[in-house]
């Protein structure tokens, strides 16, 4: 079972059955087949029924022909047999029946009259006058017959009228014929005398000669069955192995079997024989009659087949070939060379297609530019927010300030600051990753306050306050610090009094968006500033001075190409009563970096 | 009956002689009585068939050896079988006498018509014990029992002969004659032999030329047609020696321009002679005729075959049945002999 379906997998992958050419090919051969297989089959149908039509109207033609030729022939003969009182005849019945020998006169015209006859209607073997002693004499000479056997055959197959057709046998010269006996009625006859005609066989050969197909024949049979005629000689004599004693006229019409063959039969009966000539055709012989137009058939079938195979290979090869080459330049696009380019032909649907798939590789193109030049935009942003962080002042000042708790023996708060400090920039660092923990960026920002909180005499409160649902979320590093950095420098000490600052985290509900809030009561941003801030962050306004708002666009600008149009950062204000940095990013539930 | 007949006849003899002659009578009754009823009534037990084959059916010379036959074979209580091709036809001949040897006759007596090709199928009857004579037309080289007929090339010295009489009556025996022959076949022995007689015959006393030979093919109507065709194309033909007497079953109404041409000072001579033969020879048309005993052939050919076959009495090879002169000084007496044949 296995080797068989690996056997048709090799077969199908090496006829390449599964392609769309082959499919096409298929597709528009079976498509051809179907009307031509209804047209071939409704074709010889209707031709073997009119040839079979045909043959029966013909061979029925043909023995009634040969039924009238025999009535016509017998019964010309039936006229010669039939003498009324024949001067010489009666006058030699007269010399035989006294035993007077001197009948030179009358047996001299009756050789010559039988010869004439004889000798003007073909097939008249010999035409004599028999007389009860047996002696007949004819157009061969005189000689003597069992006139008793003769007799009781006659009676035997004497018919209504009075004439009887003795079955073929050998004549006197031993050829085999049929005779036609009639009594002669003679007021000069004391005893019964009979005039007989001898038809030699090839009479009847002639009048029934006619090639039904290469074995088919034709035969003459009587009453009995009993062949009189057949071309094959040995069966004459013999009854028929056709004739049926439940069929009137013992012959039937039409197609009949016979020890497993099928033959068509066609009588006709010969009222003045009393024979049925019977035409027998064999079946298979007429079939084979429709064998030129078969195949003629199939040649034009073949034609139109391969006709039909050619237009098939030609317009499948037209159709795929395009597909196939969009299939090449697809995976050529695949493997990373977008420089692929259809040329479509035409204007149909896989022209259409090239010119979508060229665009398509267009797009790609340029969305794989797009993204190149965001990845670059965001290594830029991402090295510009971590450069930001790195400033040398603010790591002057902390390391100044942890310089002084040292030497003021603050040891614990310079060895806590030294640690926030440490964390902040192991954390800013993230060993290069460019996603980081939610919990990360907290601790992160909170090692920030923490650090900015010792360098500016704890002048603000910070309280973080982030749900812990999302703690094990990713973030991209480095967005939350610029926004806690601005709450401190524009907003807590700006006001010049003590400020807060609070940092929420949270889940939007109904959404997989994450929202932080960095807020500030610190003095707040002018309406019309406010406006515009958010302006420049929505991108409907750009800016000449490129440090302008630096902190918060850079945030923004990585949200943005992170995640979308949809995200980044908006700024809610009231001058003199503090600022909120409102962050939307997309929750990442699993890390990327794996 | 037939006794008392004889007996009233021979009634003034003297008693012992009668009582002689009586007893001889009896004896010869009684021999005659042991025969002839039981032939009459075809009583032999031996119920033989005897087949005669002439030459053809058409021509009537052979008429008078079928009624002689015909009457012997009664006497002898056999079966005749006479049959024959009713057109000359030497095959069909042969066909025929394979067949009697098929149906089994007991005896062949036939007139050949190709004395070659009828040497194989008589000896095939000889080999089936079937004893094979021949009549009027010979067939020496095949074996036959006997022959019965006529010296053919006597026949034709002797027609010849009386040609040259003929010629040199008229004086014209210095001059050279233009001469037709009309026969029936070349491949036909007794004609061919008669027709050598008649060469060697007239060879040495008078001039003939042979211009033309005709064959009839031994039928009645073509001989005819030959004969007033030829003498119209050729009147000025002196001679015509008939080696059968074909074109003599009919009148001379039917033979006009045979007549004119006789009667213009044509000689004719022939052989076979018969009651129209000797109608045309009164009328002048016809200077000398042979004839040949055709009933002599059927009768005595008939009883010989049966003899031998019944009895073993072996016939001599050669049985002539002699030939009849017909001439200016026996014609009238010859034409009350001769039956007329009525056949045309």
């Amino acid at each position: 079972m296995l080797s068989f379906e690996r056997f048709w997998s090799k077969l199908a992958k090496k006829t390449e059955i599964h392609t769309i050419r082959t499919k096409l090919i298929l597709s528009f051969l079976v498509i051809a087949l179907i009307p031509l297989g209804i047209m071939a089959v409704f074709s010889y149908q209707t031709y073997y029924g009119s040839l079979t039509a045909s043959v029966t109207e013909y061979a029925h033609e043909v023995v009634t022909g040969m039924g009238r030729d025999l009535d016509d022939y017998f019964s010309d003969l039936e006229m010669l047999l039939t003498r009324e009182q024949d001067f010489y005849m009666d006058q030699l019945i007269k010399l035989v029946d006294g035993n007077d020998f001197n009948n030179r006169k009358y047996v001299f015209r009756i050789w010559e009259d039988l010869n004439n006859l004889h000798t003007v209607k073909p097939g008249l073997e010999e035409i004599s006058l028999v007389f009860s002693n047996g002696q007949r004499f004819s157009n061969y000479g005189l000689y003597s017959l069992d006139f008793a056997a003769f007799r009781q055959e006659f009676q035997a197959s004497m018919e209504e009228r009075g004439i009887a057709i003795l079955g073929p046998h050998p004549n006197f010269l031993n050829r085999n014929v049929v005779t036609m006996v009639k009594p002669y009625s003679s007021p000069a006859a004391e005893n019964a005398v009979f005039m007989t005609a001898d038809i030699n066989l090839d009479r009847l050969a002639n009048i029934t000669d006619v090639k039904l197909g290469t074995r088919g024949y034709v035969f003459v049979a009587d009453r009995a069955g009993r062949i009189v005629y057949h071309p094959d000689a040995d069966r004459i004599g013999m009854t028929s192995r056709f004739f049926r004693h439940d069929v009137p006229g013992g012959f039937a019409d039409g197609f009949t079997d016979y020890e497993h063959e099928r033959f068509f039969l066609a009588t006709a009966f010969s009222p003045v024989t009393g024979w049925t000539v019977v035409s027998v055709a064999y079946a298979d012989e007429i079939g084979a009659q429709v064998a030129p137009i078969q195949r003629i058939t199939f040649a034009v079938i073949a034609l139109i087949l391969a006709g039909v195979i050619l237009l098939a290979v030609y317009l499948s090869h037209a159709l795929s070939r395009p597909i196939k080459e969009l299939q090449n330049l697809t995976k050529r696009a695949a493997n990373h060379d977008l420089s692929v380019q259809i040329v479509p032909q035409g204007n149909d649907e896989i022209a259409m297609l090239g010119h979508s798939f060229n665009k398509m590789i267009a797009r790609i193109q340029e969305l794989m530019e797009e993204n190149v030049r965001e990845q670059k935009m965001l290594r830029k942003l991402e090295m510009e927010s971590l450069d930001n962080q790195i400033k040398p002042h603010f790591i002057y000042n902390t390391l100044d300030l942890i310089i002084g708790q040292l030497e003021s023996n603050q040891n614990e708060q310079a060895s806590s600051l030294i640690e926030a400090l440490g964390n902040f920039f192991r954390l800013s660092l993230s060993k290069g990753r460019e996603i980081v923990p939610i919990a990360s960026e907290v601790e992160h920002v909170r090692n920030y306050l923490f650090i900015q909180q010792l360098r500016h005499g704890e002048e603000y409160q910070y309280e973080v306050a982030v749900d812990s649902d999302i703690l094990d979320k990713y973030i991209p590093r480095l967005l939350l610090q610029p926004l806690v950095e601005n709450a401190i420098y524009h907003g807590i000490l700006q006001a010049n009094r003590q400020g807060r600052i609070e940092i929420l985290g949270y889940q939007e509900s109904g959404s997989e968006d994450i929202i932080f809030e960095i807020r500030d009561d610190g003095a707040g941003i002018e309406p019309d500033q406010l406006r515009d801030i958010n302006e420049v962050l929505r991108g409907l306004r750009s800016l000449e001075n490129e440090k302008e708002y630096f902190g918060l666009r850079n945030v923004n600008k990585r949200a943005k190409l992170m995640f979308g149009e949809d995200y980044g950062v908006v700024l809610r204000s009231k001058l003199g009563r503090g600022t909120t940095a409102v962050l939307r990013i997309k929750a990442a539930w699993e890390d990327p970096n794996v | 009956m037939l006794f008392g007949e004889c007996a009233s006849k021979n009634g003034d003899g003297s008693m012992s002689r009668l009582r002689s002659v009586i007893s001889l009578l009896i004896i010869g009754l009684a021999a005659l009585l042991s025969i002839l009823p039981a032939a009459a009534d075809g009583y032999f037990e031996d119920d033989l068939t005897i087949a005669f084959l002439p030459r053809s059916l058409g021509n009537p010379i052979f008429l008078d050896a079928f009624e002689a036959a015909q009457k012997k074979a009664y006497e002898l209580g056999v079966t005749l079988e006479w049959v024959a091709p009713f057109d000359f036809d030497s095959d069909l001949q042969v066909e025929m006498i394979e067949n009697l040897i098929r149906r089994g006759v007991d005896g062949i007596v036939a007139s050949v018509n190709d004395e070659e090709a009828i040497h194989r199928v008589f000896q095939k009857a000889m080999a089936n014990g079937i004893p094979v004579a021949t009549f009027d037309a010979d067939s020496p080289g095949s074996g036959r029992l006997f022959h019965i007929g006529i010296n053919n090339y006597k026949a034709g010295v002797e027609i010849g002969t009386a040609l040259v009489s003929v010629i040199k009556e008229k004086g014209l025996e210095d001059q050279v004659l233009d001469t037709m022959i009309m026969t029936g076949y070349r491949e036909a022995l007794n004609l061919e032999e008669r027709i050598r007689g008649f060469l060697d015959a007239t060879a040495d006393d008078v001039r003939l030329n042979i211009v033309s030979i005709l064959e009839n093919e031994d039928t009645v109507e073509k001989s005819i047609i030959l004969l007033e065709d030829y003498l119209k194309m050729n009147p000025d033909v002196d001679v015509i020696f008939f080696v059968g007497g074909w074109p003599f079953y009919v009148t001379s109404d039917a033979l006009p321009n045979f007549r004119q041409w006789a009667q213009e000072g044509g000689i004719a001579v022939g052989i076979d002679l018969f009651y129209d033969a000797l109608l045309l020879q009164k009328e002048g048309l016809i200077q000398y005729l042979i004839g040949q005993d055709m009933t002599g052939m059927g009768a005595q050919g008939m009883e010989l075959i049966v003899n031998f076959i019944r009895y073993g009495q072996v016939p001599p090879e050669f049985v002539e049945t002699g030939l009849e002169h017909a001439n200016e000084s026996n014609l009238d007496r010859l034409l009350e002999i001769h039956k007329p044949w009525l056949v045309k």
